[in-house]
Parts: structure tokens; C-alpha cells; sequence
């Protein structure tokens, strides 16, 4: 197995290589396969991991000699599996996707598909590490990834502003993750993270400077403003980046935090409020775009902040939430963000007031995008209500209820922020900007690549015990977790924990298949247009079309003191500003007296040595 | 004797002359009195590095100090004439001091310390102060980086510069004491360096100053390493000595493209460079990760180090300083690559970079990455 567990890695990275050197050779469209052929293999790699994990083994070894003193040792266990088979199957997937929607780049798909590649390498390193200093490595390795990729059309300033935006933004709490791992090595000689001593030094200090780190990752509340402007990459990178490979490092951080130390409860009750009002504050934002990848870009923030609230409860139930929570994510959020991506390839926008009626266009594309709409919505059936339906047992079962409240409503928010953007993009009449356009669906390996992740949406939901049972369980485990719910057919929850959250998802179960039957036996209306219900008098047909717009402008003026609370921009302009004047101000008093006077300077700095020799 | 190192740094320097010798044939930075300067110069650091330990190396190396104002000085402008001055005056002060300072030392040392072991490392602090361009003594580097084509400067950052720093380490060595018993000295100087030194290079609005500005950063970082001795911190500064020329060889090596081809000084009001030179924009993006030292480049070997070394020396409160130094680092490296390379460009006609120069720049970024890649062999020859 411990040979198995390096494949992974070995053929992601040898893929990256293939491309740097056929680059010149190949053809956009072979490149696209040599990767996806790499993240085939690399899938296949993982997947015969499962049996072994799943019974409880951990792999481990040395992959090569990296630094002296600090070899590339590997340690694979259930955690590092779910991580590492979100990585290479959603990322596959993608792979399979990005090959015809890259195909008419007239340049640089060599290092698209070379750092897709070691974006997923860097993502499967820092989760099977077991050398903290490496697990750093990784983490900015994938960084640095997800800065390029973002930056891919580097001449578009939009697309250089973001990738800007994103390097700043998630390098600089890095530090605080090397910081934690140096004062670590200080107090223990070691970056073994597997090593009992780290457990006797890691204090609250390290566990908040870690933290932070995690929460710029993942886009956590007040750290997450960097996602909506990484939006002008390519929409394969946006789905990497969201779904799979960049803010899942944050979750897994979090998450390998169990393995570091005992948490206290205010370690747990932190984090739990950190999710809870990054759940907010990505759905409320979310309510207000109308640019579709940006909506989707503020869903993922208020969708992590659901997976940290699972992860923070810190119960076997809530770890299992927040794994089963992030598995789900990644397969939704991935399909999303394909299907806007053939939305955006057939329509040239992205703005929701400018697009509508595709279903007749794009069916198979409306398709794709409803199962996935309806799994983060949390609809019966799908993944998305089973990691919804954990998450509010889990909840429940530690007394949260506040939590459970929040989560509710956001839900609810979710809801109305999805079926927005589907009644937007897919429902109604095509607009007349775009009646000339010649929209076709998309080609057939895009569709594949988006349809296999619908479909493991649909069979996780129906089916979740396969994930709870082969991946999810495992990775509790491996944290130290005894969890004794057991989940069946179609996410009910079962055993003493799950009694009152499979009594209600029973009742939401009956309750959609009721609603079918009920429509069924009623008299299939008329469609006619229909004025808009306002309280009083409805609103004259013509005056009655309204569209994501005036939706964003009305909750905007609901919301408008969370907004103003809510945005940390202003904060980061600020201090920016006071730095800049700061260093200009420096800049104009100091360089006039060292480089207009330098043997005055020269003295005094003497002086001032000698000074400080005599003090010290 | 020479030291274990010596041969690694020849090394580099050969490396750093056969760049500057390429990027100097496609683009003159001066005529063949600037070459045969710069040979010297070459002959004369590399010597210094060959005949080991002891006065004659000093010698040698402060020699190439001298030829390198001569070389500042061929640039022919009034401006470079006034840099060379200043220049010069370092050189002969810093000489003054160095050559005082080591005899004292070499008298002696009294326990507990007197006015003379004072004296002693006073003057040899400030030697290497301005032999370093530390902070409160970098008077001389903005104005050299400014008024030199970019060959002549990376010269005086990746070669004399760097070889002044091995003195230092090798003192270190011979004479511990002169860093070790006066700890906060040298660490104060080192984060007035980093900070200081940052700051100001957020400042600047000359790319090529802005480039003399980190260069006073990164010593700070290197002088970290050096009082924290033998072991982590002495690698991690001689690992960060060699990344520091090598990224710089990146960053000039850049700039002297764009400025060789453009014909005029690049600055924070250049746009869009990149759609001109790609392999320009791309070693000046990877010099700039390697000089904050990030992964997987080349930098980070050493900045590891030297960050661990901090927190043995200085505990968190060093730590954290030299994090903040890194983090302005990436402001104002994040800036240029933004506003100068990346980006719309308003060029309307087709410009090609020298292709030897773009293939010397595209192999020493190779470079950068296999060494961070599989850093063994070097971590083990600077051990």
C-alpha cells in the first residue's frame, strides 16, 4: 500500500512534465488528454487506496530526500484520502472538461494544463505530509498555482487585479501557518506532525495563527474578499479553485487540527462562530450579484462557512458533517461552475440580466445545472441534503441551537440566491442581445465531465452510505473520533443519535414526493403572464418584468446595515493607505539626510552603535 | 584556508559572469572599457574566493570594490559620477574602519569588555554596515542602482556585495565573539535593515531603486543568520547569500531587457511590460518570489532557515518582525510585477526580446526551481 499511496502524486507530477516538454509538440486538445490521462491515473491511484484505509491502515514512507534533515514523508490516512480523492476526481473530471473548453486558446495551454496538474500535486502533498515544513511547502505551492491560473489572461487588468488580489490576500496569513510551524520545531526539534511531543506544545496561540492561515484559504469571514475577484480566470480554474483544490486546503488545515491537540471548547465555540457568520455573510452577498460566476463565488464562502461549522462542533457527528459537507461541495460547487462555464462559452456574459431562456438551447446543460442547483439548495435526493441533514443532527446533538438557526436560514437564503440565477439564465424568453448569437450546447466531453459530477451528486444522496462508510467514517476516525451514527438510504441518520433528524428527514422525504402527486392531480394550469403580487393592487403586466437586478437592488436596500458592516474592504484600503504614507513619508525625511549628508550619517550611525553597544 | 563555501560561491559567481557576459553582448552596457572593468572585477572576486582566508583575500575582494566604482563611474553621466563618488567614499571608509577594527581585534579581547573590544566591533559594525548597505549606512546603493545600466548594478549586488557578506560569515567563524557576545547590536542593525529597508523600497517609484532597496532588506535577513552562528542560521544565511544573486541575476537581468529595449528607466508608471517581453515578466515574477522566499523556488531553502534562526535568537518577537519585513516585501514586489509587467499594454507595434537573453534567463529559472525542488546537494555542500 505504501508504494500505491506515492502513484497519486507520481502521476500528477509526471503529467506537469509531459506537458512542459511536449508543449511545443502538442495540440491544445492533446494536452487536454495527456492531463486528463494524468488525473485518470492519478484517480485510479487513490481509489485502490480506499480498501486498506477504510479498515483502519494509515500508509507512510519517505517519497525522496527533499531538504537535508527533511525528507518527503508521507503519511496517508483517512483524512489525507477524502482530500486526496476530492483532488484527483473532481479534478479529473474537470480535466475531461477543460479539453474542448480550452481548445481555442491561441496560447499558453502548456502552462494552463502544467499548473492545473501541480495545483491538484500540491493539493495531494500537503494532505499525505506528515512533515509540517512540506505541508507548508505545498500550501504555497498550490497558492502560488491558483495565483497564475487566476492571472492566465495576465494582459486582461481585470484577471491581473484579481490575481493580485488573491496572492496578497492568502500569501500573507501564510505566514502565520510557518510562524506556527517554526515556534513548533522551536519547542519540539521536530516538523513531524505525527510526533507525540507537538501534541505537549501546541498552545492556543498556534492553534489561532493557524487558524487564520486556514480561514484565507477558505475564504472564511473577514478573510474571504479575495474570491470574488478571482472570477476572470478560466471557469476550469474557478471549479478547481472553489470545488476541489484551493479552499478545501483551509477545511483540510482545520480539520488536521484534531490530530495536533485536544481542542478546548473555546477553540470549538471560535470556530463555530466563524462559520456561522461566514455562512451569513457569503448567502447575503450572494443575494445581491448578477454576475453568475461571482454569485457562485459567494455561495462557496457561505458554503465553507457551513463545512467549518460542522468541523467546529467538535463532535464524531460534526467532523462527519463537515468531511460529508465538504465532499458534497466540491461535487456541486464543480458543476455549477462548469455549467456557467458553457453559459458564458455559448452566451459571451455572465451577467444575469442579460441572459435567459437557454433551457431550449442548452438542455442537457439546464439538466446538469438543476441537479446541482437542487443538491446545494439541500433538496431530498441529493448529497446536498444529506450533508445539510448531518450538519443539523450534528447540531441538535450538541445543543447548538442558535446554530441550527442560522444554518437554516441561510438555507433559505441559498435558495432564493439559486433560483434566481436559474430562473435568470435558464427560464423565460432569450433576450433580444443575444437572438443573433448562434448558441449551441456544449460538446460532448464537457458535457461528460460536468454530467459524471451530477450524477455522484444524485448517487450520494441517494446512496450516501457508500461515502459515509468507505471515506467519511475513516477520516472521523483517523482524528481521533469514535462516531457510532451509522447513515442509510437517502441520508436518514440512523441510530439513538439520529432518531429526531430521521423522523424529520422522513417528513421532508414524503413531503417532496408528495408534491409531485398533488400536481399531478390537479388541472395542469395555463401558462399566461401574470401581474406581480404587491401586497395590494398587482403590478400592470408591463411594468411587471423584473429581473436579477431589481431582485440584488431590493435586498440590498433590506440588508444595506449588514452590508456596510459586513465588507472588510474598506479596513484593508485603510491600512494600505496609512502604509503607503507611512513608507513615503519615511522616504522623504530619512533618504534627503543619509544620501544628502552621508559622512553626517555615517557618523551618526556609529554613534548610535556604539549607543546601543553600551545599553545591550 | 578556504572555507567549505568558497567553492559553492565561485561557483555562482562564474554562473553570475557568464549571465551578465550574454546579457552584456546583446545589450552594451557600456564600451570595452565597461567590459574590461567588469573583467577585472570578475578576476578579481573570484581570486579572492580561491586564495583563501587571510589578508590577501580582503585585499582582493576590496579591490573589486574599487572596480566597480570605476565601473559606475564609465556610465559617463554626471549622475553616475556623483554615485561613483559616494561609492568611493564608502569603499575608503568602510576600509578605514574594517582594517582598524580587525587589528583591534586581532589584539585581543578583554573579559569583561573595555573600551577597546567597544571600539572594536564598533568599527568593524560599521564597516560591514556600509560594506552591506545596512540601515542607517546605505547611503551609497539607491544611487549606484539608479545611475548604473542594470549589468553594472547586479554586479555590486550579486558580486561585491555578496562577497562582503562572506567576510562577515567567515569573522563569524574565526572571531565568534565579535557577533556573538554583542548579539543585540548586530540584531538591531539587522531588523532596522529589514524594515527600514522594505519601507522605503514601498516608496519607490525607479524599479532599479526599488531593487537596491530590497537588496538592503535582504541583508537584514543574512545578518540574522549570521549572529545565530554555526548550524541553521549559518546555512540558511550562505543558502540566502547564494539565492540573493541568483534572484537578482533574475530581476536585473529582467529589467535590463525591458530598459535595453524600451530606452528609458522602467518605472511604477511602465505598463504592461509582460505582452512585450513574456520571459522578462516571468524571471522578474520568479526573482521577485525567490527574493520574499517563496516555495517552491530556491529562496525559501535559506529564508526557512534564517526565520527558524530568529526564532532561537529573537524568540517570537524577531520572528514576527522579520514576517512583517516579508510581508511589505510582498506589497511592494506584488506592485511592480502588477503596475510595471502585468496588464493591459498600450504598445501598438511588436517588440521580441533577445532571444540568448531570454534563454539565459528561462535556464536560470530552471535553475531556481530544481535547486528549490531537490535542495539536498547544496543544503548538505553549505552545511
Amino acid at each position: 500500500m505504501d508504494t500505491l499511496a506515492a502513484l497519486p502524486l507520481v502521476a500528477l507530477l509526471v503529467g506537469a512534465l509531459l506537458e512542459l516538454l511536449l508543449g511545443r509538440l502538442l495540440s491544445p486538445i492533446a494536452k487536454g488528454w495527456v492531463a486528463f490521462g494524468s488525473g485518470l491515473t492519478a484517480l485510479a491511484g487513490a481509489l485502490s487506496l480506499v480498501p486498506s484505509i477504510a479498515a483502519g491502515g494509515a500508509a507512510e514512507g519517505i517519497l525522496y530526500p527533499w531538504d537535508r534533515g527533511v525528507p518527503l514523508r508521507f503519511h496517508l490516512d483517512g483524512l489525507s484520502l477524502v482530500f486526496v480523492l476530492m483532488a484527483t476526481g473532481i479534478g479529473t473530471a474537470i480535466l475531461l472538461y477543460c479539453i474542448h473548453y480550452m481548445a481555442g486558446e491561441r496560447e499558453g495551454t502548456t502552462r494552463f494544463y502544467a499548473l492545473m496538474l501541480t495545483f491538484m500535486a500540491g493539493l495531494v502533498t500537503l494532505v499525505c505530509s506528515a512533515d509540517l515544513l512540506l505541508a507548508y511547502f505545498s500550501w504555497e505551492v498550490i497558492g502560488l498555482c491558483s495565483y497564475f491560473l487566476v492571472g492566465f489572461w495576465y494582459q486582461d487588468p481585470a484577471a491581473s487585479d484579481g490575481a493580485r488580489k488573491v496572492l496578497v490576500m492568502t500569501h500573507l496569513p501564510g505566514y502565520a501557518l510557518l510562524a506556527a510551524i517554526l515556534v513548533l520545531h522551536d519547542r519540539t526539534g521536530t516538523f513531524l506532525w505525527t510526533d507525540p511531543a507537538i501534541r505537549q506544545a501546541f498552545t492556543g496561540g498556534l492553534f489561532f495563527l493557524m487558524l487564520v492561515a486556514a480561514m484565507a484559504k477558505s475564504v472564511i469571514f473577514p478573510l474571504h474578499t479575495w474570491i470574488p475577484e478571482a472570477m476572470n480566470a478560466p471557469t476550469p480554474v474557478s471549479a478547481l479553485l472553489h470545488s476541489a483544490c484551493y479552499v478545501k486546503a483551509g477545511v483540510y488545515l482545520v480539520a488536521r487540527m484534531y490530530s495536533l491537540a485536544a481542542w478546548p471548547n473555546a477553540w470549538n465555540a471560535a470556530v463555530v462562530a466563524l462559520g456561522c457568520v461566514t455562512m451569513l455573510v457569503g448567502a447575503l452577498y450572494a443575494l445581491i450579484q448578477v454576475d453568475l460566476k461571482r454569485l457562485l463565488a459567494f455561495s462557496t464562502i457561505s458554503q465553507l462557512g457551513y463545512i467549518l461549522t460542522g468541523l467546529g462542533l467538535g463532535t464524531g457527528l460534526g467532523i462527519a458533517a463537515g468531511v460529508f459537507y465538504c465532499v458534497a461541495h466540491g461535487l456541486f460547487k464543480g458543476t455549477l461552475f462548469l455549467c456557467a462555464g458553457v453559459v458564458q462559452h455559448a452566451t459571451g456574459t455572465r451577467d444575469l440580466r442579460r441572459l435567459g431562456g437557454l433551457a431550449a438551447l442548452l438542455p442537457n446543460t439546464t439538466r446538469v445545472w438543476l441537479v446541482a442547483s437542487a443538491a446545494i439548495i439541500g433538496v431530498p435526493l441529493t448529497n446536498g441534503f444529506v450533508a445539510k441533514w448531518l450538519l443539523f443532527t450534528a447540531a441538535l446533538d450538541a445543543g447548538q441551537m442558535l446554530v441550527v438557526l442560522i444554518a437554516w436560514l441561510v438555507s433559505i437564503f441559498s435558495s432564493f440566491y439559486i433560483l434566481k440565477a436559474t430562473v435568470s439564465v435558464f427560464c423565460g424568453e432569450l433576450p433580444a442581445s443575444l437572438r443573433d448569437r448562434h448558441i449551441q450546447e456544449a460538446a460532448p466531453s464537457m458535457q461528460v465531465g460536468m454530467g459524471i459530477l451530477a450524477v455522484l451528486c444524485v448517487l450520494f444522496g441517494i446512496a450516501p452510505q457508500l461515502l459515509v462508510d468507505w471515506v467519511v467514517a475513516p477520516a472521523v476516525r483517523s482524528l481521533g473520533f469514535v462516531w457510532a451514527g451509522q447513515v442509510s438510504w437517502l441520508g436518514v441518520p440512523m441510530g439513538p443519535v439520529g432518531s429526531y433528524g430521521a423522523a424529520g428527514a422522513i417528513t421532508a422525504l414524503v413531503a417532496l414526493l408528495a408534491g409531485p402527486g398533488v400536481y399531478g392531480l390537479m388541472r395542469r394550469p395555463q401558462v399566461e403572464p401574470v401581474g406581480l403580487f404587491t401586497g395590494g393592487d398587482p403590478l400592470p403586466l408591463s411594468d411587471s418584468k423584473l429581473d436579477a437586478g431589481d431582485f440584488a437592488g431590493t435586498v440590498e436596500d433590506v440588508f444595506r446595515p449588514a452590508y456596510r458592516i459586513a465588507d472588510p474592504d474598506p479596513i484593508y484600503l485603510a491600512a494600505w493607505g496609512r502604509l503607503k504614507a507611512l513608507a513615503d513619508g519615511l522616504d522623504r525625511v530619512v533618504t534627503p539626510l543619509v544620501e544628502g549628508y552621508p559622512l553626517w550619517a555615517t557618523l551618526a550611525g556609529g554613534v548610535v552603535a556604539l549607543v546601543l553597544m553600551w545599553v545591550l | 584556508m578556504t572555507a567549505n563555501w568558497d567553492p559553492t560561491f565561485l561557483g555562482l559567481f562564474l554562473l553570475l559572469f557568464a549571465a551578465v557576459t550574454a546579457f552584456a553582448t546583446l545589450l552594451p552596457p557600456g564600451d570595452h572599457r565597461w567590459w574590461r572593468l567588469a573583467l577585472l572585477l570578475a578576476i578579481l572576486a573570484a581570486s579572492g574566493l580561491v586564495v583563501g582566508e587571510g589578508w590577501t583575500r580582503s585585499l582582493l575582494i576590496e579591490a573589486a570594490g574599487f572596480v566597480a566604482v570605476a565601473l559606475v563611474w564609465s556610465e559617463g553621466t554626471p549622475v553616475a559620477a556623483r554615485a561613483a563618488r559616494r561609492f568611493l567614499l564608502l569603499l575608503i571608509v568602510s576600509a578605514v574602519c574594517l582594517a582598524a577594527g580587525l587589528l583591534l581585534v586581532g589584539t585581543g579581547r578583554n573579559q569583561p569588555p573595555v573600551v577597546h573590544d567597544l571600539l572594536a566591533v564598533g568599527l568593524i559594525a560599521v564597516g560591514f554596515g556600509l560594506k552591506l548597505a545596512l540601515v542607517p549606512f546605505y547611503f551609497w546603493l539607491p544611487g549606484v542602482a539608479t545611475a548604473s545600466k542594470p549589468m553594472t548594478t547586479l554586479l555590486i549586488v550579486g558580486v561585491v556585495d555578496v562577497a562582503a557578506f562572506l567576510e562577515l560569515a567567515h569573522l563569524r567563524v574565526t572571531h565568534a565573539w565579535v557577533i556573538a557576545d554583542w548579539q543585540g547590536l548586530w540584531l538591531a542593525l539587522a531588523l532596522c535593515s529589514m524594515l527600514g529597508g522594505a519601507l522605503l523600497a514601498l516608496a519607490q517609484q525607479d524599479v532599479k531603486r526599488m531593487l537596491a532597496f530590497s537588496t538592503i532588506d535582504d541583508m537584514g535577513y543574512l545578518l540574522v543568520g549570521v549572529v545565530a552562528g554555526p548550524g541553521i542560521g549559518l546555512s540558511g544565511a550562505l543558502l540566502g547569500a547564494l539565492s540573493h544573486a541568483t534572484m537578482k541575476t533574475l530581476l536585473f537581468g529582467a529589467v535590463a531587457i525591458a530598459e535595453g529595449r524600451e530606452g528609458h528607466a522602467i518605472t511604477l508608471n511602465t505598463r504592461g511590460l509582460a505582452a512585450s517581453y513574456p520571459v522578462g515578466a516571468a524571471a522578474f515574477i520568479m526573482g521577485a518570489l525567490g527574493m520574499i522566499g517563496v516555495p517552491p523556488t530556491f529562496g525559501f531553502l535559506g529564508r526557512w532557515r534564517l526565520y527558524l534562526a530568529g526564532v532561537e535568537q529573537g524568540g517570537v518577537p524577531l520572528l514576527l518582525g522579520m514576517v512583517l519585513a516579508t510581508s511589505l516585501a510582498v506589497l511592494y514586489y506584488a506592485r511592480t510585477i502588477h503596475r510595471v509587467w502585468l496588464g493591459h499594454s498600450a504598445r501598438l507595434e511588436s517588440v521580441r526580446e533577445p532571444r540568448l537573453a531570454a534563454a539565459v534567463l528561462l535556464a536560470l529559472m530552471a535553475l531556481v526551481l530544481l535547486l528549490g525542488l531537490f535542495p539536498g546537494w547544496l543544503a548538505g555542500r553549505l552545511s
